[in-house]
Formats: structure tokens, C-alpha cells, sequence
């Protein structure tokens, strides 16, 4: 069976040399690593899988290209095919030219003279990506040991310290000696990244370093980038699926589609004037976090194809607003488009897609659902939910036998708000400060908690019998972050949303009725409802989720990170659905997201938290768009934003370190260790914010606006948690990238 | 592809029509039909239906039974009147076939069974508690399958049990022995399964809706259990009629007069020259009854499979049709 297939290309191969040969001729001779006509294919139990189908471009030395695209369509693998790093089962044709030789073919024992060397990779998991067993120093040594064995060494262990001060790791003579396990998230990809830049690579490429962390600190790892890319002057393959990542750092972007690349330019020609309307869908497909006006996402309809059927039209077909049926006659290839002479796009109608066509015309985004409760001022809607100074704190044992107690994980530290009706709540912080736990504790409804929960009135303190229990249930339902995980796999669908109803007690007729009702509520086909969910996609299973959520009306839903595991078209729509659902059943959410851009579209009023506390609470727009809270207004600065202008301009503060281990908590306020305002404050406001807590309180109106009022000013809804609230920043935090050294024709 | 996350015009118009119609198959018959779409485990399953039956209504066909001896036809090859032959001894062999077999998937399901539900009970009552009840329950779990089971078989049925022997039937007292030592392995892996199953998100989802412990253990763990214990019990039968022929022709199992498989079978293997039909009668049943199991536990998995692609047969072909494509590019 694979001999078969393996000789298939072989039997035409003098078209493919010829369009080499030609290719060539056109590749400019100073391209440090040049692509041509890449195609991967995986033998497969199902078939051949074409993962990647005619991949070209150049890379220049000292520039960045951005590989953009879904889960699934063939970023990683051209990565690793250029690599060399791809499993036998994979056939790989076309050219990889490093400084002009070819890399493809080589022995794996040839290509290990470049791997690590002149071409390194850093992976998206930091995690496995280090060996356990050896320290870090060892492994940074080890990297210089196989490409430089004539070095000594004390210049390796002088070299090695010196890559890490580079990543930034704060004292690194000592920590050359810690292991992998002693390193969190961020400064394992630190690592890696000082092992990858260890020889000077020329071409360094990136897989999706930063999928796995957090915003502040995916922010402080993108800067080790710049860092490194500026002091190597290697050129960068930097492949992710979120636009705002590489709109501020790279040159070029080539967005994937199905295997192959459908549109490629220059970064601002792509965000600007997108030819393609895969790409105009997957721009407008992303919320932001910048912009206040409130407009539906643009959701692209559909799955990805299938990359087993060779696709007899254009790949994007099926889920283009625009196809029609010249669109099924044949590839469009990636064609010149009008304009600057390195656009292209693969698709027929370019010429008519200009930089004056609104994306939410093409794709018919769904108008802004209105709610009866939006004319209704907050204050006169009823409250569905209440916490009153809720503590959740673990106690940290040690010892496996005789457990002592050597401190307290302060997990939810006295949180109290309330959520109206109709309106989205959210809480916003990085892992670990505690937004789980809130949920889990709401959820629990437990008497003998600490603090007070009430749900539509009825509050934990009371509800003692099963009665009130249920009833409570009846009002709050959960929507979970992994779709998968949520639903019963030996459950179909039927049986999925009918356990809610039969829980309630609802007869066999009305619950079938009551079924097919909500699946089309949430936009799926009613006579899907004898599948397992495993025969879904994605999107579809989160659809189920929030269906079953929705099987006894409650009144308020609860979502934890409802949209973090799905792809960013799928997202759209189901962030669409939400949205709506909310207006059209006058629903309260309680949305726990760590995607600031996410929140910032669906809520009404957000919590930042920070190891337990809210640091900062209010209106969306209002703590958004003049955060007052130091952890507030980094966190905002760290969000990527799809707009290149924007994001090369803006000056963005980076929080030093990690979250503070538990037991290193700070007596004063929790934020002291990292917080810019208090780095530059003098030692005498130091001692303040060292020993005394900031609470909670409100936006004083501006002493202008009082005296302009005749009457006292209501209080804004925003209340922060801090001593300095406008002080100055730290200098060392603030990151400001000129756009003209990076961009200089 | 078609569009799945749009709720298309057709489907639509289809609304009325399914909301009176009965499109909801319950899952029973899903797992029913994919078991049925598999033609060798239903053979299987017919096979081993016919041999159960043959093995309890089968006697009447004859005069003969597993005890008389016919002092006319001694060690006779298949005739009209003894269908199968008879023994050295002048005894019936399908008389001696049928009881056989009677006994044999008598054990089989007995200490599939059992052992399996003992299993189920013991894994999850361990999983539940967890702590020191699981501690417990584990070292004994752990003792036992240090223990030598052969030692103990040889032990009860012949030298030792003396007692035992004088009260039970020899069948009985092999049913015991081997169930005492078959279920705690499958134990294990339920408290395993059953321990990850309660952190999965969709117990805490029915936790959250207010299901009922009992209903969240009846309706989800077990279920995703269950799949596991049917394979199992169908394992466990062929293990126990394995086990039953290989401590019988060994010696030490069921003990003359009962008779079973293992003992036609041990007790011929040294006439097969002289007598062959008293040694491959036995053996044939005895590979159709392992055969048909085995068989039908391929299609059990499948059907109780989740994420099997039997969801029909028209994925098969397309995926074929791609390949054949593939090949042909
Ligand atoms: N069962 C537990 N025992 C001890 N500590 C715990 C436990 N559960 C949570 N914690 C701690 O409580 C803190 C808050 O955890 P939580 O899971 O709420 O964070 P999070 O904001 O939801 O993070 P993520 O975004 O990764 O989900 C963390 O320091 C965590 O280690
Ligand atoms: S070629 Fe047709 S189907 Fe493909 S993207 Fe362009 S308009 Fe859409
Ligand atoms: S109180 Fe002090 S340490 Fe805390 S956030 Fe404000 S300035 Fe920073
Ligand atoms: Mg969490």
C-alpha cells in the first residue's frame, strides 16, 4: 500500500524539477532560507493525508515571517519538515534551501550539522520540551558541547550564563544549577529559547511559544524574542494562530489554509487589505480589546476540509460567503494580487475584495442582539447572584507521613460582588489567582462555607434540605472549558440534554419537544440528536454544553473559559451564540476567561483578580479604557493587539517574574512584588503599600467635574485596590518598540 | 463538506416532520445495530447459542447417557447407534459430549459472571471510599494474586480437601476455587477507571444539575464501566473454560464421574491413534465454544465504542475511494 503511493509522485517528476528549476531562478540570492513547492503527506489509516500542499517563500536574513492559520492546517508540520524533524511515515517533496544548499534529503545524521546550530526550533510546550533529569545548565552546555567540541569549559559555563542573563533569569550563575521542574512556565520557554539561540542560529523558528502562557507572560517572553532575534540578527519563523502575536513583531505573514498558504504579503498589507476572505473572516473573527464599539464577530461557518479528499475546488468553498461556482473549477492558485508587488492570494475574486469592503458584509455577521434588560438601569434590576466576603483557603501540608502544616493557599481571599439580571460578569487574572476556585465554591452551595452565597435569593446559609438545593440548582447551570470532557462519551446527544429535564422531572414528550427546541436554540440540526458527541466538531460540542446549560432556564449560566479550547472562527460563533442567548432569554452570565479581547466584547462588568483578591472591579469600558489598578493596566498592555500600526507603537509595561509562590505572599498589598508603579516609588510610599492593605474603593470623581456639578457626582462603577493608583511606572518595565528600526525599507 | 454548524433550509422544512416523527433511537438499539453489523461476532453469538442449547436439550436425542455402559459397542467408532462413538469403556461419547459441554459453559459463565460482578463491586467500592478502606482492600487484592492458584486447585480437588470433596461435586468445588482467584485483576482496573471517572468534568456537570449520587453512579459510571465488564465477562468464560480443560487434562480438576470437556479431552490424548474420535470430538466442541467468544468480543467492542466509525457503512467507502485515488495520482 505505501510502495503504491510512494511512487506516485515519482512517476511525474519532471514537471516538478522544471518548476524548481524556474522557481530558482526568481528566489533572491540572499535569502537566508528559501521554501519551494513543500509538500508533506502522511500515510495514514484512513488515507493519505496531504498535511501540507505547496508551501514557497523566502526569508530574508534578520526579518520575521508570521505563519498564521487554524489548528490543522499545516503550520507545524512545514516547521518540522523544514526541521527535518517529521516521522518516517511522512513523504516529503519540493526544496529547502539554507544559504543555498538543500536540506531536504539529507540524512538525519547530515541535518543534525544544522539542527541546533544554523536552523533551531523552540517548541510550543516548555514542558517536554526539557529533559527532567538534567540540570538546565547541562542542557544550555550540552547545545554547545555537539556544534563546538573544541570549546572549553569554562567558555561554556561563561557562555551559558551569559544566554541566560540574555533570556532574563534573574541571578544565572545559581540557576545553572536548577532543574527543569524548579522553573515555571515562562522561564522554562526562557530556556529553551537561550538553548535555541545558543550558536547563533541564522533562521530561528518558533512554534506557538507562547500558546501555553499567560498574557503577562507570553508578554515578557515575545520581549526575550526581540532580544534575542536583535542580538543574533537571525531571521525568525514565528507560527502561531493568534493574529495579535506577530502583528507586532514580524516583517511578512503567510496565512495557511488547508495545507496551503492562501494569501501572503507584507504584514501591513495583510492586516489592512486583506485580498482573501478566509483572511478578512479569520481579522474579523477576533474580538478586540481596544475598541469599545460593540459589533457582532464575524464567524466563518463550518469545519476546515478534510486533507484526505484532494479538494477539486477552492478549499475554502464550503465556508466562503462569496463562492460561487466558478470557485469549484479547479485551485485558484496564489496569484499577484493588485497593489504592492509581494501580495498574493488564492482566491478568484481578489480584485473585487479592495480595502473598502467591510468584512460584516461579507460574511453576514448576525446584527447586535439588544436585551429587554440593556434600557433598564442596573440598580433597578433584581440581583440573581451575591457573594458576601467568600474565603477559600487549602492548607499546605509537607511530609508524607507526619503531616505538618507549613502554610495556607489563600485561594479566594474575601471576595464579595454581585451579578444583576441580564448582565455578564466576568473574571479576568492569570492562572492561579484564583478564578476556578470562585466558581467552584459558587457552585458547591455549601452551608458550612466561609462566606455567604446567594443565588436568586436563596442564600447557602440556609439551604439545608435537598429541597432548596434543587431549586437553586434550577437557577445555575455550568458551562465548561473543555467541551470534550464535559459530555458523557457513552451518552448521544438525546441523552445528554434529556438528563437535566428528567432530573426536574419533565415527562417523556415534553422533554423530546423541549430537546429538539434547544438544539435549535443553539444552532444545530434537530435530527443530529442520535449522535455521540464525538461526531461533532469542536464548536458543535460546546453548542451541547451550552444547550444543556440551558435546559431548565435557568437564570444564570456559568462559563469557565467557555471559548478557550475552540479554533478562532469556531470561537466567533459560539461567542455570537452567547451573546444572543443572552438578550433573547434575558440570561446572567459568569464568564471566568483568561482572553482579555473575549471579555471585553461579551461582558457588561468585569473583576480583575490577583491571588484572590479583586484588584480592581467596574464597568467594562470604563476599567478597560482608563485602568487604574498597576496589575490592571499591565495586563491590558500585554494583550496582543491584530493591528500592526498599533502594536508597534504602543508602549507596553512587562511584569517582572512570576505570580508569587504562595507562602512568599506579601504582608501589604499582594501585588507589591511585581508592581511597577511601587518599583518606582520612593522607600517612604514603599513602606505603605509593604505594610498596609489597599481596599476596595471607588473612582473618585475628578476634583473639575465636582466643582462643575451642583449637585455631588453618583460614584463611577469602578473601584480599585491600590495606594498610588496614578503613579509613575517603572522605567525598566516599559517596553516601547520604535516602529522604524524594525521596519526600515 | 457540507456546512455543520448551519442550520440549513432543509433542515428546516425537515423540523415539522421530526418533531412528530420518532427520530430519537434509544441507545440500546444504536449498540444493538453496530453489533449486528458485524457478521463474525453474530456468528459467534449463533454459534454459542447453539451450543448452549445443544448442550441442555441435546440428551433427549439419545437413549444412551454419560453413565451406562453398553457391553455391545466397547471403544466403537460413529454409528447409527452411538452418533459419535463410544469409550473404551463402552460409555456414549455425545451423551458423554453433551454433559460435557453442559459443564464446561456451566463454569464458563458462572466464573465469568461472578468474578466480574465481584470485580465491579470490589473495584468500585474501593474507588468510592478511597483512604484507608482503599488501602485495605488493596493489600488483600495484592496478597491474593501473589497467591499460587494451581497450588491451591491441586490442593482442594484432590489431596486436601477431603471434606470438601465428600459435600461437593467436583464441578462445583473447581467453579469455586477458580472464582476465588480469577476476579482481581479486572478489580484493579475498575478501581482505576472508576477513581479518573469521578474527576471527569461531565460527573461534576451532573453533580452540578443536582443528579443524585446513585443515579450519577448508575447512569454514568457505569455505563463507561460497563463496556469494559462485558468484554470482561466474555473473557472471564473463555478463561474459565480454558482453565477447567487445562486443570482436568492435567488431573487435578473435575474429577470422573462428572465429566467435561477437559476430561474427554485429557483422557483420550493418549489413545488418539486408537480411538481419534474420542479425542477430536471433545476438542472441536471445545474450539467452538473459545472461537465464538473470542469472536464475538471484536464486535462487543466495537459496538459499545463510543468512538467506533461503525456509524454506517458509507464512511468506510469514501475513505476507500480517497485511497484508491490516492493511489492512482
Ligand atoms: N485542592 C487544592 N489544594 C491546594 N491548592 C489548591 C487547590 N485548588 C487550587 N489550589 C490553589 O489555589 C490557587 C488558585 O487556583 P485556581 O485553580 O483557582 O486558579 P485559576 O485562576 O483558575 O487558574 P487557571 O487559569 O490555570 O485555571 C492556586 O495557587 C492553586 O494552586
Ligand atoms: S476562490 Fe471563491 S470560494 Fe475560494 S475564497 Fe475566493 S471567493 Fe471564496
Ligand atoms: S498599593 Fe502599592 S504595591 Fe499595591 S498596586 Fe498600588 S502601588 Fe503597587
Ligand atoms: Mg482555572
Amino acid at each position: 500500500m505505501s510502495s503504491e503511493i510512494a511512487a506516485g509522485p515519482v512517476e511525474q517528476p519532471q514537471p516538478a524539477v522544471e518548476r524548481l528549476h524556474v522557481a530558482d531562478l526568481h528566489a533572491p540570492a540572499d535569502a537566508i532560507l528559501s521554501v519551494r513547492d513543500l509538500n508533506v503527506r502522511f500515510n495514514t489509516e484512513n488515507g493519505v493525508v496531504h498535511a501540507v500542499r505547496g508551501v514557497d517563500f523566502d526569508l530574508m536574513p534578520g526579518k520575521t515571517l508570521g505563519i498564521v492559520g487554524e489548528s490543522g492546517s499545516g503550520k507545524s508540520v512545514t516547521s518540522l519538515a523544514i526541521m527535518g524533524l517529521l516521522p518516517t511515515t511522512a513523504e516529503v517533496s519540493g526544496s529547502v534551501r539554507l544559504k543555498g544548499k538543500e536540506l531536504l534529503g539529507l540524512s538525519d545524521k547530515a541535518m543534525c550539522e544544522y539542527r541546533g546550530n544554523e536552523l533551531a526550533m523552540v517548541f510550543q510546550d516548555p514542558l517536554s520540551s526539557l529533559t527532567p533529569v538534567y540540570t538546565v545548565g547541562n542542557q544550555i552546555i550540552e547545545a554547545l558541547t555537539i556544534h563546538n567540541p573544541t570549546m572549553s569549559k569554562q567558555a561554556k559555563e561563561a557562555r551559558a550564563v551569559q544566554l541566560l542573563a540574555m533570556v532574563g533569569i534573574p541571578s544565572p550563575k545559581e540557576r545553572l544549577r536548577a532543574f527543569p521542574h524548579e522553573f515555571s512556565g515562562g522561564m522554562r520557554q526562557r530556556v529553551m529559547i537561550a538553548i535555541a539561540i545558543a550558536n547563533n542560529p541564522r533562521v530561528l523558528i518558533a512554534d506557538e511559544p507562547t500558546t501555553a502562557l499567560d498574557v503577562t507572560i507570553q508578554a515578557q517572553v515575545l520581549e526575550v524574542l526581540h532580544t534575542a532575534q536583535e542580538e543574533t540578527g537571525a531571521a525568525v519563523v514565528m507560527i502561531t494562530h493568534d493574529l495579535g502575536v506577530v502583528a507586532g513583531m514580524a516583517d511578512d505573514i503567510m496565512v495557511m489554509y488547508a495545507g496551503r498558504p492562501v494569501e501572503t504579503g507584507a504584514v501591513d498589507d495583510i492586516y489592512y487589505n486583506p485580498r482573501m476572505p478566509y483572511t478578512m473572516g479569520l481579522l474579523g473573527a477576533v474580538p478586540r480589546v481596544d475598541v469599545a464599539e460593540k459589533s457582532s464577530l464575524v464567524p466563518i461557518e463550518g469545519m476546515p476540509p478534510n486533507l484526505i479528499h484532494t479538494p477539486t475546488g477552492c478549499s475554502f468553498a464550503p465556508r466562503c460567503p462569496l463562492a460561487s461556482d466558478a470557485c469549484l473549477e479547479g485551485e485558484p492558485a496564489l496569484a499577484p494580487v493588485a497593489g504592492p508587488a509581494a501580495h498574493r492570494a488564492a482566491c478568484i475574486k481578489s480584485g473585487s475584495l479592495g480595502g473598502d469592503v467591510d468584512v460584516h458584509d461579507v460574511f453576514a455577521a448576525p446584527p447586535v442582539p439588544v436585551s429587554r434588560f440593556d434600557a433598564i438601569p442596573r440598580e433597578e434590576r433584581s440581583t440573581v447572584l451575591q457573594l458576601k466576603d467568600v474565603r477559600k483557603h487549602f492548607p499546605l501540608n509537607k511530609g508524607a507521613l507526619l503531616k505538618r502544616r507549613i502554610g495556607t493557599v489563600k485561594a479566594v481571599d474575601g471576595l464579595s460582588f454581585d451579578i444583576r439580571e441580564g448582565e455578564c460578569f466576568s473574571i479576568v487574572g492569570e492562572s492561579g489567582s484564583g478564578k476556578t476556585t470562585t466558581l467552584l465554591e459558587i457552585m458547591e452551595f455549601h452551608k458550612d462555607q466561609d462566606g455567604e452565597v446567594v443565588i436568586g435569593g436563596i442564600s447557602n446559609k440556609q439551604a439545608a434540605d435537598g429541597k432548596t438545593r434543587s431549586a437553586m440548582r434550577r437557577e445555575l447551570q455550568m458551562v465548561f472549558q473543555d467541551p470534550t470532557g464535559a459530555l458523557d462519551p457513552r451518552f448521544t446527544v438525546y441523552e445528554v440534554l434529556a438528563e437535566p429535564l428528567e432530573n426536574a422531572g419533565m415527562n417523556k414528550a415534553d422533554t423530546k419537544k423541549r430537546i429538539m427546541e434547544l438544539m435549535k436554540l443553539v444552532g444545530l440540526q434537530p435530527d443530529h440528536v442520535n449522535r455521540f458527541p464525538n461526531q461533532f466538531s469542536g464548536g458543535q460540542r460546546q453548542r451541547i454544553g451550552i444547550a444543556r446549560a440551558l435546559a431548565v432556564n435557568p437564570k444564570l449560566v456559568v462559563l469557565d473559559e467557555p471559548v478557550s479550547a475552540l479554533d478562532v472562527s469556531v470561537q466567533a460563533g459560539v461567542i455570537n451564540l452567547l451573546d444572543k442567548l443572552r438578550a433573547e432569554l434575558g440570561l446572567s452570565y459568569l464568564l471566568v476567561a483568561h482572553d482579555l479581547s473575549v471579555v471585553r466584547h461579551i461582558s457588561n462588568r468585569v473583576a480583575v483578580m490577583y491571588l484572590g483578591k479583586i484588584v480592581e472591579i467596574g464597568e467594562v469600558d470604563r476599567v478597560f479604557d482608563n485602568p487604574r489598578h498597576p496589575y490592571t493596566r499591565a495586563l491590558l498592555s500585554a494583550i496582543p493587539v491584530p493591528d500592526p500600526h498599533l502594536e508597534r507603537t504602543r508602549e507596553r509595561i512587562i511584569l517582572q517574574g512570576d505570580l508569587p509562590s504562595p507562602l512568599g505572599t506579601p504582608k501589604g498589598c499582594n501585588f507589591a512584588t511585581r508592581c511597577p508603579v511601587f518599583a518606582a516609588l520612593p522607600a517612604a510610599k514603599q513602606e505603605k503599600c509593604l505594610t498596609l492593605e489597599p481596599p476596595l474603593e471607588h473612582v473618585a470623581p475628578s476634583p473639575a467635574a465636582q466643582t462643575l456639578a451642583a449637585d455631588p457626582l453618583p460614584a463611577l462603577d469602578q473601584r480599585f485596590a491600590c495606594f498610588f493608583p496614578d503613579g509613575e511606572l517603572d522605567e525598566d518595565m516599559l517596553v516601547v518598540h520604535e516602529s522604524a528600526d524594525h521596519h526600515a525599507p | 463538506m457540507t456546512n455543520l454548524n448551519a442550520v440549513d433550509p432543509a433542515a428546516v422544512a425537515q423540523d415539522a416532520h421530526l418533531e412528530s416523527a420518532d427520530v430519537v433511537i434509544g441507545k440500546n438499539t444504536i449498540i444493538f445495530r453496530r453489533f449486528m453489523r458485524n457478521k463474525t461476532a453474530v456468528a459467534g453469538l449463533a454459534i454459542f447459542l447453539t451450543l448452549t442449547v445443544f448442550s441442555f436439550v441435546g440428551g433427549y436425542f439419545t437413549q444412551w447417557d454419560k453413565q451406562t455402559i453398553d457391553p455391545f459397542n466397547i471403544g466403537m467408532p460413529p454409528s447409527a447407534e452411538h452418533y459419535l462413538g463410544t469409550s473404551q469403556a463402552g460409555i456414549d461419547l455425545y451423551a458423554m459430549t453433551v454433559e460435557g459441554t453442559r459443564i464446561s459453559i456451566l463454569i464458563g459463565l458462572i466464573v465469568g459472571l461472578v468474578s466480574v460482578l465481584v470485580a465491579a463491586v470490589y473495584g468500585c467500592t474501593m474507588a468510592y471510599f478511597g483512604g484507608k478502606v482503599d488501602k485495605v482492600m488493596l493489600f488483600i487484592l495484592e496478597a491474593l494474586i501473589m497467591m499460587p492458584a494451581l497450588l491451591v486447585v491441586a490442593v482442594a480437588t484432590s489431596g486436601g480437601g477431603e471434606g470438601l470433596r465428600r459435600d461437593l461435586p467436583s464441578w462445583l468445588l473447581l467453579i469455586i476455587v477458580l472464582l476465588v482467584f480469577s476476579w482481581m485483576g479486572t478489580a484493579r482496573l475498575i478501581r482505576s477507571l472508576s477513581m479518573s471517572l469521578m474527576q471527569r468534568d461531565f460527573v461534576k456537570a451532573a453533580q452540578y444539575m443536582g443528579v443524585p449520587a446513585r443515579r450519577i453512579v448508575w447512569r454514568h459510571l457505569v455505563p463507561n464501566i460497563g463496556s469494559l465488564l462485558v468484554l470482561d465477562i466474555t473473557r472471564g468464560v473463555t478463561g474459565a473454560i480454558l482453565a477447567e480443560v487445562a486443570f482436568s487434562f492435567i488431573g487435578i480438576g473435575i474429577k470422573v464421574p462428572d465429566v467435561s470437556l477437559g476430561v474427554l479431552i485429557g483422557g483420550a490424548t493418549s489413545q488418539v491413534q486408537t480411538f481419534p474420535w474420542m479425542f477430536w470430538v471433545p476438542l472441536t466442541v471445545m474450539f467452538l465454544l473459545t472461537g465464538s467468544l473470542a469472536m464475538m468480543n471484536d464486535g462487543l467492542r466495537d459496538a459499545f465504542d463510543p468512538s467506533s466509525s461503525s456509524s454506517g457503512s458509507a464512511k468506510k467507502r469514501t475513505a476507500l475511494k480517497a485511497r484508491v485515488k490516492g493511489n492512482a495520482s
